[in-house]
């Protein structure tokens, strides 16, 4: 109807201006270019993102470490048969805090993907300049951070109380980061199964629980029946607890690990199950875009 | 000029796990001009999310190309989204734990904008917004129009020149939805954006929209400035509003008016106590004898105005016509094939 009202009258004007030609209106200013040179800056961003995420959920990371705690305490009871084997302690301590990162990795990166996908927020990154994988691989740094935050104060609250002795050494860094490098390699695995499953939390499950009892934190690993023994070498951790307790607690150098070769077995597995990874995600993610399932959950 | 959004034999099947393919979008083809303000219409399930998914690079097309400012959606993908900002349809599109100063800050740097030019184009979105106070507060906590406007300012923050909207009003009141709107008018008026808009509001989409691409089923159906497709049920008709309830055959029995053309063309419709009288607008003498003849039932007249097609009525004249003619098509093809079996069967 033409009935003359205000706001139709408002309304008329501006289908005058929109009727114009297009060229007629302001015109707007040409996008600023993004290069390769803006994707450190995006990684960062992504990383600052999920920090500020983590610390909105403050009473979850608050029980997970309470949780964390009593699970280690109630294990190391169950190892000494009731007693506090403190002599045993920093070795399992060591695989258990290898464990704990790889159940974060694991769990965080298929919730987060899923949560994302569930809130559209998954599909806005995919409009970004930067690869997807890049800015996975920052949301997987925030994770890192607040895992070791976490595990950190953890730690300082063992060796506080049971006093418990674990050996600050530089060269544990470089073996940390192969390992994590292995261990987030494995989370883009279960990433890219999140794009297209959506549900893979029984997958993780089952993935963690092989970690924890296959991966060399309570039981070493050689003395597992042989078949099992070779499932559990696969797993991302297990190489990286050994050697970290070679330099930790052995006290043996870098040159020391390479030389009898389980550096150079770290090093082998992290780097093919960050590429592994890396390629799956990127196959799912194609997928999911041939699909039509980013959105969608 | 290089079109803003250029889609050629755009074409989506979707593969289900039973195996049955689902043609989502065929062969589609679209040039959008820069600047330009167009409205992707039609019912649920036409295809219309799909064509925005495709136009953003979230979704594979199974043929065909998209362009965005000359810059191919598939192999240049990197240059090409950051020609776009989109707001998807029903979804967050934005972290509500976080802040709208947060968000934004974060939508920006993820588009590669940084340092003080991004955080005083935040400044100014979220003050235009009238959020500037509100700024650190968490998004869960706004009403659902201010997050559907941070859902916006987000995906303008990079200053793309294109703006893809995909029901935004959705679940929205009506305060909201008419806020939203004039963010909308705004791009389209001040800021020079192209825009593309989906919606089920047509109403909205006649005020806003220069042209609408009209879908059913994946196909396009109808591509047309406003103004061409309202010409399509254009009818020059008078409206008289009369109070009270006017009988069918109460103007017939007047003598002055049996004898003018309009006569055999009156029709008369109720609505919440008045009375709407329709004649043909084709003779201004007519029309005086017929305010004479109403004016001779002793009842009040509200208004006269002329009557104006609504793309609504256009959109439903439209999908009802493609409805019939693939049914016709479908039944042409339907004998044939019949035949085919009969000859088949009289020749076994």
């Amino acid at each position: 109807m033409s009935t003359l009202t205000p706001e139709s009258a408002s309304a008329a004007k501006s289908i005058d201006v929109l009727a114009a030609a297009p060229s007629e209106r302001t015109a707007p200013a040409a996008p600023v270019q993004v290069g390769i040179g803006a994707w450190p800056g995006i990684l960062l961003n992504e990383t600052h993102k999920g920090l500020l995420l983590s610390w909105s959920y403050k009473f979850n990371l608050l029980t997970m470490m309470l949780t964390m705690g009593f699970i280690f305490i109630g294990i190391v009871f169950f190892m000494g048969r009731g007693d506090l084997d403190r002599a045993a302690i920093p070795s399992a301590l060591l695989g258990y805090l290898m464990w704990f990162y790889a159940l974060t990795a694991i769990s965080n990166m298929s919730w987060d993907l899923r949560e994302e996908a569930q809130t559209g927020t998954l599909e806005q990154r995919y409009l970004s300049p930067a690869p997807t994988g890049l800015i996975q691989l920052g949301r997987s740094f925030s994770n890192l951070i607040t895992t070791t935050i976490i595990v950190g104060l953890f730690t300082l609250v063992l060796v506080l109380l049971l006093g418990v002795e674990l050996p600050l050494r530089l060269a544990a860094i470089p073996v940390f980061i192969l390992t994590m490098m292995g261990l987030y390699g494995f989370g883009f695995l279960i990433g890219g199964a999140t794009l297209i499953f959506k549900q893979v939390e029984s997958l993780a499950n089952l993935v963690q629980n092989m970690l924890l009892f296959l991966n060399g934190a309570f039981l070493p690993v050689d003395r597992l029946p042989t078949w099992l023994a070779v499932i559990a070498y696969t797993l991302p951790t297990t190489q990286g607890i050994i050697v970290m307790r070679k330099v930790v607690l052995e006290g043996e150098s870098l040159l020391a690990v390479w030389a009898d070769g389980s550096l150079v077995w770290l090093l082998l597995h992290s780097v093919v199950y960050f590429v592994v990874g890396w390629v799956v995600f990127d196959f799912c993610e194609r997928k999911a875009r041939r699909d039509g399932l980013l959105g969608q959950y | 000029m290089t079109p803003a959004i250029e889609i050629q034999n755009l074409s989506k099947i979707y593969r289900k796990r039973s195996g049955i393919p689902t043609k989502a979008v065929e062969q589609l083809n679209l040039s959008i001009a820069p600047g330009e303000v167009i409205g992707l219409l039609g019912a649920n399930g036409a295809g219309k999310t799909t064509t925005i998914k495709m136009i953003c690079g979230l979704v594979e097309p199974t043929a065909g190309h998209v362009a965005l400012n000359g810059y191919d959606v598939a192999r240049q993908r990197s240059i090409a989204v950051q020609q776009i900002g989109a707001v998807l349809e029903g979804t967050r599109n934005i972290y509500w734990r976080l802040s709208a100063w947060q968000n934004l800050l974060y939508f920006g740097r993820l588009k590669g904008q940084r340092g003080s030019a991004l955080k005083q184009r935040a400044q100014a979105l979220l003050s235009e917004l009238e959020l500037w106070d509100r700024r650190h507060e968490p998004v869960r906590d706004f009403s659902r129009g201010m997050q559907q406007k941070v859902a916006i300012a987000c995906a303008l923050v990079a200053d793309p020149p294109i703006v893809l909207l995909d029901e935004p009003t959705l679940g929205l009141d009506v305060q909201a939805a008419r806020t939203v709107k004039e963010w909308i008018r705004e791009l389209a008026l001040h800021r020079g954006k192209t825009v593309v808009l989906t919606t089920h509001q047509l109403d909205m989409a006649q005020e806003l929209c220069q042209r609408v691409a009209i879908m059913r089923q994946g196909r396009l159906i109808a591509e047309e400035p406003i103004s061409t497709l309202l010409d399509l049920l254009r009818n020059e008709q008078y409206e008289l509003r009369v109070e009270g309830h006017l009988p069918q055959d109460a103007l017939q029995l007047s003598p002055q008016l049996a004898q003018t053309p309009i006569a055999n063309a009156l029709t008369i419709t109720h609505d919440n106590g008045h009375s709407i009288v329709s004649c043909p607008a084709s003779s201004q003498e007519a029309l005086y004898d017929l305010l004479s003849a109403v004016q001779q039932t002793g009842m009040s007249l509200i208004s006269v105005q002329r009557a104006e097609p609504k793309l609504e009525d256009v959109f439903v004249h439209l999908m009802e016509s493609d409805l019939m003619e693939s049914a016709r098509a479908e039944g042409e093809k339907r004998p044939a094939r019949l035949g085919k079996n009969t000859e088949r069967k009289e020749a076994a």
